[in-house]
């Protein structure tokens, strides 16, 4: 236990995605057109209006999208052709906490992860209780999960995908359907405790301007990227002036 | 609608999940079987009786998990007594009602991830025949799971056509429901591949 204490402390070193020329087409609609970039950035935020293609960019990254063309790696691997090593390195989180609990209560669903890992029952346990003790929701181990609060099934799904230790965390609108209170609590796990390397898709711009390097899409493409200020008010410029 | 376990030290608690599935296959076997013998019913009511005692959960809880399925108890009765005469439709809804409050017995006293281990251990023989015996144990579990967000997404559309003053028509109610349940299907087999299920 106390290795994996350590490694969930530490801040990782972040590890690097890669896209060139990456396009994703859906049928005749082109939702990522051509994008090329390289992030090495712990914190890595994405904004965009409305159908610019940010959830499909950070669906790319764990392989629930395919490119159509192009070329792309996270942290070396193929997502088409190493789906299972990276759904291991690479948790995802969604806006909808209700569809993302599989298992009927609390504990069940985090140790959901575990399974086929190669753990025996005991290390479950452990690491179960350990996990549901960082994110407070010990007292709920046993209880359905469907009666905890959204933002308590959000901090659920969180606990869930960050029991197994991914590398990296792609969290998509995570705080889209919470109240102030714990988009903040959210909002402030993910970008101040969190180890691992995030990326962070959010319309909320207060919690992009937090990250350390923000991508702006567009259309299906990546029309800006760099200090998180800079981008963040160019976008403000763009929505104001059409 | 379905039991939910609850933490307990009886003895029935500390029965392997495996003995209870295979028990609990071999009584219902037994109810369904022994159907038109006198001694069947009340030889159940014994057992169900005995069971949830064991469990420590008395008749309070037995009575709460009969009355969690009296819809589709009266629904059986009342679809029978159409063409069956009175006491046999009534023998077989008792012998239902049997089975149902014995699966909520274990569901009660064993968790879940135990349950489906000891489904995918006892379904495994039927591998060679193409039945992906740890599938079946997962539908089951996310079955378990969905029943009350489906039920909930029935309570919000009942609320909103009822904040319009609209009726209830099976096609203003069914037609959103089955939406709203293909969507929440869609985005739970997302969660699922990224959490690394096939
Ligand atoms: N599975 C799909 N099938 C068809 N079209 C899709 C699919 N997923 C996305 N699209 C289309 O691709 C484009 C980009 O969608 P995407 O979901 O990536 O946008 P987004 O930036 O996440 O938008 P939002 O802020 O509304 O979540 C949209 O035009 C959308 O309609
Ligand atoms: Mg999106």
């Amino acid at each position: 236990m106390a290795p994996a204490q350590a490694a969930q402390s530490q801040p990782q070193s972040p590890s690097e995605i890669f896209l060139d020329a990456v396009s994703v087409a859906f049928g005749d609609r082109h939702a990522l057109s051509r994008v090329s970039v390289t992030l090495n950035h712990r914190r890595i935020g994405v904004i965009g209006s409305n159908g610019s293609g940010k959830s499909t960019f950070a669906r790319l990254l764990n392989g629930l999208v395919t490119p159509t063309s192009g070329t792309l790696r996270v942290s070396g691997l193929n997502p088409v052709t190493e789906a299972k090593e990276i759904r291991r390195r690479v948790g995802f989180i969604f806006s909808n906490p209700d569809a993302q609990i599989v298992m009927p209560t609390v504990a069940e669903d985090v140790a959901f992860t575990l399974r086929g890992r190669g753990y025996t029952r005991a290390e479950i346990a452990v690491r179960v209780t350990a996990t549901l003790e960082r994110y407070g929701l010990a007292a709920h181990a046993d209880a359905p999960a469907h009666n905890l609060s959204g933002g308590q099934k959000q901090l659920l799904a969180l606990s869930a995908i960050l029991v197994g230790e991914p590398q990296i965390l792609v969290a998509d609108e995570p705080t889209a359907l919470l109240d102030a209170a714990n988009t903040r609590r959210i909002g402030n796990y993910l970008l101040d405790e969190l180890p691992q390397q995030l990326v962070l898709v959010t319309h909320d711009l207060a919690l992009a301007a937090r990250c350390d390097h923000v991508l702006r899409f567009s259309e299906g493409r990546l029309v800006d990227q760099g200090h998180p200020a800079a981008v963040i008010d160019r976008y403000a410029n763009a929505v104001e002036h059409g | 609608m379905i039991a939910l376990y609850r933490p307990g030290t009886s003895l029935l608690h500390r029965t392997p999940a495996g003995l209870k599935v295979v028990l609990f296959m071999l009584v219902s076997l037994a109810i369904t079987v022994a159907g038109s013998t006198p001694w069947a019913l009340p030889l159940a009511l014994v057992f169900v009786i005995v069971g949830y005692l064991l469990a420590g959960f008395g008749a309070r809880e037995l009575a709460r998990q009969v009355f969690a399925v009296r819809w589709l108890v009266l629904f059986m009765l009342v679809a029978q007594i159409i063409f069956l005469p009175p006491l046999v439709a009534v023998g077989n809804a008792a012998r239902v009602l049997a089975v149902v409050v014995l699966a909520a017995l274990i569901t009660l006293t064993t968790r879940i991830p135990a349950l489906l281990d000891a489904i995918d251990r006892a379904l495994r023989p039927l591998r060679r025949v193409g039945v992906n015996s740890a599938a079946v144990g997962l539908l089951l579990a996310m079955t378990i799971t969905t029943i009350p967000v489906i039920a909930g997404f029935a309570a919000t559309i009942r609320e909103a056509q009822r904040a319009r003053g609209a009726k209830l028509r099976l096609a203003t109610f069914a037609v959103p429901l089955l939406v709203m349940s293909l969507k929440h299907s869609d985005d739970l087999a997302d969660a699922l591949a990224a959490r690394g299920v096939e």
